[in-house]
């Protein structure tokens, strides 16, 4: 059996041609033009999420900025603070670059934990089907009827709020998504000749489920993986908005709180556009890339290309 | 399997489905460490004689099982008990505030349903036209970007720099409207209206629009058009025919965010101040007033299982292509 269960040799040979269709799929998106727009987004963002924080001017919290003795406060645009003040005399500008990181690490990692656990579910209870798939499916019903954004508020008011912590309640609510969607693919991907032909050749349901199934669905897994990312960006912001995110750091969904709950929204839209724009923009780039991919992934839609 | 036993085996899921979610919203809640009484006691305003009184009109002071039993008997009876820190009926609370999120919502999703999904079908239609790209473009940009920030950037352009529309709540401070009618069919609703209705369209579009276009895409090639083509029936005729076929994924997508209304969107009740169920949720949260939080949480999950459940009764109904059974 030694030749029929999963070796790492296979895999990694199996892994180095996805990459290679993976980089061909990547410069056919490029060719959509929405998608170049986001593909520069998430770029910028993702720099802004490594480099930020060092070239911010500021200390984004600790650093109050002052001017012939008193503190900044409400200042617009100008001078020693070019995004302007906050009420609280910090400089928006630091706040804004540094405010990139915790949003990315919620988006990658919420993102990527909801596209692996929902990809296995899906695999798994496509594949086993029977009692399997039913325990899975009632359990991805039961995370839809629970409110999401309620019961995270339930739990994330009574334990202090980490990033971590938020992340991986985005990804207990957020997994049923691609869970759904794989699934179904998984079920018509295993009835086809070379699945049934591998099995009677003699290979075990792990080595046919993640070599001669895995890979005719991991383009979908891709292209929910990349929604997730969207979603927990959306869900991570809304949390901190809301005054649940974690409190020691400085994201731009906690910036839009301050600036509402301080009332400054009524004129200091220098402080609101920033943090308003970084996350529009970034969640529109993710979906922008997504659409491109999923008109290449999903077969439906190939029917009259022009 | 049969029809009928299909919607018995559904009906009995989702029943059970119900019994869960309760009992999880339960345990969650149980698991919070302390009653919003607890904290009097530390504050002074209560003695620990008093605490245990209050404690036992509650029903607290019984053992957690005796709870749990009553409280399922009492949510499934629609009795939700007495709001903790309110001193009203939880019904008093929830129910207004439901009626508010409708009155917001349904007439949106109402409306971007018909017309991004007549949109959609145009644009499927005219595929790779000038159209297609930037509604899609359009669409998506209000579909990713968080609805409260959204509700952000109106409220600063039209509330706060131009002046134009109110930002805050239903109505003015000063009116006082006395039943539904005057409450909801006045100018000054109407303002209130106008900047959470139109950013609940803008975010609700998209998936309307992709999925009415992308089911139109998916039908231009097939034989029957053909035949309508053959036969000479115009254009938009043709479209017609294609859009009926597409309905189906459409209906189904709409009784399920049909379901989702009910959660309200707590963003966006909180940036306008829209005293709805999201709204009066979150302070029940803050307040930890659990017979709110309990009520209103089971409305929201009762709502989306039996929207479940219709929108997977339709869908076996009307696709003649799925056996009913293997939904």
């Amino acid at each position: 059996m030694s030749g029929y269960s999963l070796d790492a040799d296979t895999a990694v040979d199996r892994l180095r041609s996805e990459v290679g269709r993976a980089w061909r799929v990547f410069r056919f998106i490029l060719r959509d033009n929405g998608a170049k727009a986001g593909v520069a987004i998430i770029a910028t963002f993702g720099f802004l999420g490594v480099f930020g924080p060092m070239i911010a001017p500021y200390h984004p919290i600790e650093d109050t900025l002052q001017q012939s003795g008193s503190i900044m406060r409400l200042q617009s645009p100008g001078g020693k603070a070019a995004f302007g003040t906050t009420s609280f005399g910090k400089d928006v500008l630091s706040q804004f670059l540094a405010g990139a990181r915790p949003t990315l690490i919620v988006g990658l990692f919420g993102g990527i934990g909801t596209g692996v656990v929902g990809f296995l579910v899906g695999l798994t209870s496509g594949y086993f089907g029977g009692r399997i798939d039913e325990f899975l499916m009632r359990l991805t019903d039961l995370t839809f009827a629970l409110p999401f954004l309620p019961m995270a508020l339930v739990i994330l008011s009574f334990v202090t709020p980490s990033v971590w912590l938020i992340t991986a309640v985005l990804v207990t609510f957020l997994w049923k998504m691609p869970a759904r969607v794989i699934r179904s693919e998984v079920m018509t991907v295993k009835e086809r000749t070379f699945v049934k032909s591998a099995r009677a050749r003699g290979a075990g349901h792990l080595r046919t489920m993640f070599l001669h199934v895995a890979p005719n669905v991991l383009g979908i897994g891709f292209l929910y993986t990349a929604y997730a990312v969207g979603w927990s960006i959306v869900a991570g912001a809304s949390l901190a908005f809301l005054g649940f995110g974690d409190p020691t750091t400085t994201s731009w969904g906690r910036m839009l709180q301050q600036v509402f709950d301080s009332g400054a929204i009524r004129v200091a839209w220098w402080w609101v556009l920033p943090p308003s724009i970084g996350i529009g923009a970034v969640t529109t780039g993710v979906f922008l890339v997504g659409r491109a991919f999923e008109e290449i992934v999903n077969p439906d839609l190939q029917t009259d290309k022009e | 399997m049969s029809f009928r036993r299909f919607l018995i085996k559904r009906t009995i899921i989702a029943a059970l489905l119900t019994l869960i979610a309760v009992s999880v919203i339960f345990a969650t809640l149980r698991l919070l460490p302390a009653d919003p009484f607890s904290g009097l006691v530390a504050s002074g305003s209560l003695t620990t004689e008093e605490l245990e009184r209050i404690r036992a009109l509650y029903g607290l002071d019984q053992p957690i099982y005796v709870q749990y039993v009553k409280y399922v008997q009492n949510l499934f009876s629609f009795n939700f008990g007495i709001s903790l820190t309110q001193q009203r009926p939880v019904g008093d609370i929830i129910v207004p505030a439901l009626i508010n999120t409708m009155v917001l919502l349904l007439p949106a999703l109402v409306v971007t349903a018909i017309v991004s999904s007549l949109a959609g079908m145009y644009a499927g239609w005219n595929r790779g036209s000038w159209f297609e790209q930037s509604s899609i473009v359009v669409t998506t940009v209000f579909r990713a970007t968080p609805i409260f920030v959204t509700g952000i950037l109106f409220l600063i352009i039209f509330s706060y720099g131009l002046g134009w529309l109110p930002a805050f709540g239903m109505r003015s401070p000063l009116a006082n409207p006395d039943g539904y009618l005057d409450t909801y069919l006045s100018v000054d609703f109407l303002r209130h209206y106008i900047l959470p209705f139109t950013a609940t369209v803008l975010f609700y579009s998209g998936d309307f629009l992709m999925l009415a276009r992308n089911s139109v895409v998916e039908r231009k090639g097939s034989e029957f058009l053909m035949l309508h083509r053959a036969k000479g029936l115009s254009d938009m005729e043709q479209l017609g025919r294609a859009g009926r076929n597409s309905l189906l994924p459409l209906v189904t997508y709409f009784a399920l965010r049909t379901g989702m209304l009910f959660q309200g969107v707590i963003t966006l009740e909180v940036v306008f101040a829209w005293p709805g169920i999201g709204r009066a949720l979150v302070q029940a949260i803050l307040n930890q007033d659990y017979p709110t939080v309990q009520a209103a949480v089971f409305i929201m999950a009762l709502a989306v299982i039996i929207m479940n459940l219709t929108a997977d009764i339709a869908y076996a109904r009307l696709d003649p292509t799925i056996e009913a059974g293997d939904v």
